[in-house]
């Protein structure tokens, strides 16, 4: 090292050039990326001062200081429309969650390795399917005329009821609907983090006379506590994403005002009523709060669990 | 693991209903689907939602859907944006990730760092939406493969396969005066190509799913992809484009369409695509679960 560093006596800046000089292909590698990030990250985000301007299609843009973020703040829609992405992110996040620790844990029970495999193959399938399909799924499964829902209630002598276009029925068809796409999926981690206990721990346990129940206690569920941590802290970053595609499928007249989120209401803004200007500034608000929350939970899991979002 | 486990128990009968019921709730409406997505006009009347097979099994629908002058070109318009889409992704994820794996690369922690910054912030859907209009793509197919050309998450699981390529083999190559494009293609891809694999999986999906940019950007009829058109007649309810079959049908075979059987068919063909590679997917995403539960 010294010596070759005698050879060639150059300061470290020129150094320096010439290592990028050498490794011209890898730039020209990452340009492609990098292109893509200035034309469609970038050059939106230098967009995004148009929060504070008015829009003008072929002109420039006039300023509008706060403008926008006051009609926001004074009109009682923003927050309705923000609890009610509070309520549906809790919903996914925090109320799904047991249930797909628990899917991984019984699942884990199961002792038949063909109907384990039975039940990997049919729960992972759904969150392959679009919310388009999946939408059109549950319409056809919750539908009043020929639904099987309301198949079975003709059964027991109840009315048909209309679950899409009942204010009270609705949530609990988006929470059906992310549990039935995403039960399977969202247990694997958990089903791995089970499948790499160490067999000495249940023999151990077994041979002090312990019970299926005191194994899951003892043994199971300490393999589960880091990806229940970070899992769950990693969610939390993402609680102003209620989940716009889901939403915007499910979602129609009689029931949007108990459903519609941030997203939804960005994109009615900006694209039904052309209103450019507030959209874009939700979406500011959004996009930084939203920064600073995944900032935030990254800190936490990684202090913790030692695991980030990264 | 085979310790403490008696032959028969009442517990593992149990388990094994709760499992079933679970497999049936995704079984049977799916195949229901299916199932209405065969049937006549009269035999959709008759149909239950846990019925599991179609009553009067007629191929009507899939002639109509297959006929119809706006569902086969939106069929071929979401083939042509998945495979062309995918392809940008995989060329330049993969070109990145080999850059910012390589250890020599001066400026790797900004890049790294850039990266984070992209993934965390998203400007949202009217300054994008702008952009595509100040590029004048709208209408175009590339607006939707341009918007979605990386995805930073994707990005950073490949930069993990990619790392695992032995670096003194690289090296090796280097000393012998192979070139990176050299390096790239015939040292770093075939050995990461299950990372390789798996992101293309996730992005062949994510664009066969997608809908909403395709709604957004591609506005003429003849431009629009198959998930937009599902989205339309199943979720908006609007089938007015899918009776605009009728001077290709006489009367009596327009009498003998249920629009119901008929949207499960159009959902069925855009379903279909992803349940064929649904085995590989499995393979490449899930084998270690899996594999790892089967061994136990």
């Amino acid at each position: 090292m010294q010596t070759s560093l005698k050879q060639r006596p150059k300061s470290k800046g020129q150094r320096i050039l010439t290592r990028i000089w050498q490794d011209r292909v890898l730039y020209l590698l990452l340009a492609p990326a990098m292109l893509y990030f200035v034309f469609f990250r970038l050059w939106p985000i230098w967009n995004m001062r148009l929060a504070f301007f008015n829009y003008k299609a072929r002109s420039a843009w006039t300023w509008a200081g706060m403008k926008w973020f006051e009609i926001i703040f004074s009109s009682n829609g923003f927050f309705t429309i923000l609890g009610n992405t509070m309520r549906i992110s809790f919903m996914k996040y925090v109320l799904m969650f047991p249930f797909s620790v628990a899917f991984a844990i019984l699942l884990n029970e199961l002792r038949s390795s063909r109907m384990r495999r039975l039940v990997q193959v049919s729960t992972y399938l759904p969150h392959f399917l679009s919310w388009v399909v999946i939408a059109g799924i549950f319409i056809n499964i919750l539908s009043p005329t020929g639904g099987i829902l309301n198949d079975f209630r003709a059964l027991f002598g109840l009315p048909a009821v209309d679950y899409m276009t009942q204010k009270e029925t609705i949530m609990g068809v988006l929470f059906a609907s992310s549990l039935w796409r995403s039960l399977g999926w969202d247990s694997i981690i958990y089903f791995a983090a089970i499948i790499g206990i160490n067999q000495s721990l249940y023999e151990a346990a077994y041979m002090d006379g312990a019970t299926r129940l005191q194994v899951i206690r003892y043994v199971v569920l300490p393999a589960l506590i880091t990806p229940m941590v970070t899992t769950f802290i990693l969610n939390l970053g993402f609680f102003l994403d209620a989940g716009f595609d889901q939403v915007f499928n499910f979602t129609n007249d009689a029931v949007n005002s108990t459903i519609d989120i941030l997203d939804t209401y960005i994109y009615r803004l900006g694209l039904t009523q052309g209103q450019y200007e507030v959209s874009t500034a939700v979406g500011l608000l959004k996009g930084v709060v939203g920064v600073v929350l995944v900032l935030i939970t990254h800190g936490v899991s990684k202090k913790l669990t030692g695991t980030g979002v990264w | 693991m085979n310790v403490g486990r008696k032959r028969f128990s009442f517990g593992q009968m149990l388990l094994n209903v709760f499992f079933l019921a679970i497999v049936l709730t995704v079984a049977v409406p799916v195949i229901n689907l299916a199932a209405r997505s065969f049937a006549s006009a009269k035999g959709a009347l008759q149909m239950h939602g846990f019925s599991l097979w179609p009553s009067d099994p007629t191929l009507l629908n899939y002639q109509v859907v297959f006929s119809n002058r706006l569902i086969l070109p939106s069929l071929w318009n979401n083939i042509i944006i998945t495979v062309l889409g995918t392809a940008v992704n995989l060329l330049i994820t993969l070109m990145a990730a080999y850059a910012v794996t390589r250890p020599r690369l001066v400026g790797k922690k900004f890049f790294m760092g850039f990266f984070i910054v992209m993934m965390l912030f998203n400007p949202g859907l009217m300054p994008e939406y702008l952009v595509v209009k100040q590029l004048k793509l709208i209408d175009s197919m590339w607006s939707v493969i341009l918007v979605g050309a990386v995805n930073v998450y994707y990005l950073f699981i490949l930069r993990r396969f990619i790392e695992e390529v032995p670096e003194s083999l690289i090296e090796a190559a280097r000393i012998d005066g192979a070139s990176h494009l050299r390096i790239l293609f015939s040292i770093v891809i075939p050995l990461a190509k299950t990372g390789i694999a798996t992101i293309a999986m996730f992005y062949a999906v994510a664009r066969w799913n997608e809908y909403f940019k395709a709604g957004l950007y591609l506005l003429s009829p003849d431009k629009t992809t198959l998930q937009v058109l599902i989205r339309k007649f199943v979720v908006q309810g609007d089938i007015t484009d899918l009776i605009g079959f009728s001077n290709m049908m006489n009367k009596t075979e327009l009498a003998n369409v249920n629009y119901n059987s008929l949207k499960s068919a159009a959902i069925v063909v855009g379903v279909a695509p992803i349940l064929l590679i649904y085995p590989f997917a499995l393979k490449f995403y899930a084998t270690d679960v899996m594999e790892g539960g089967v061994k136990e």
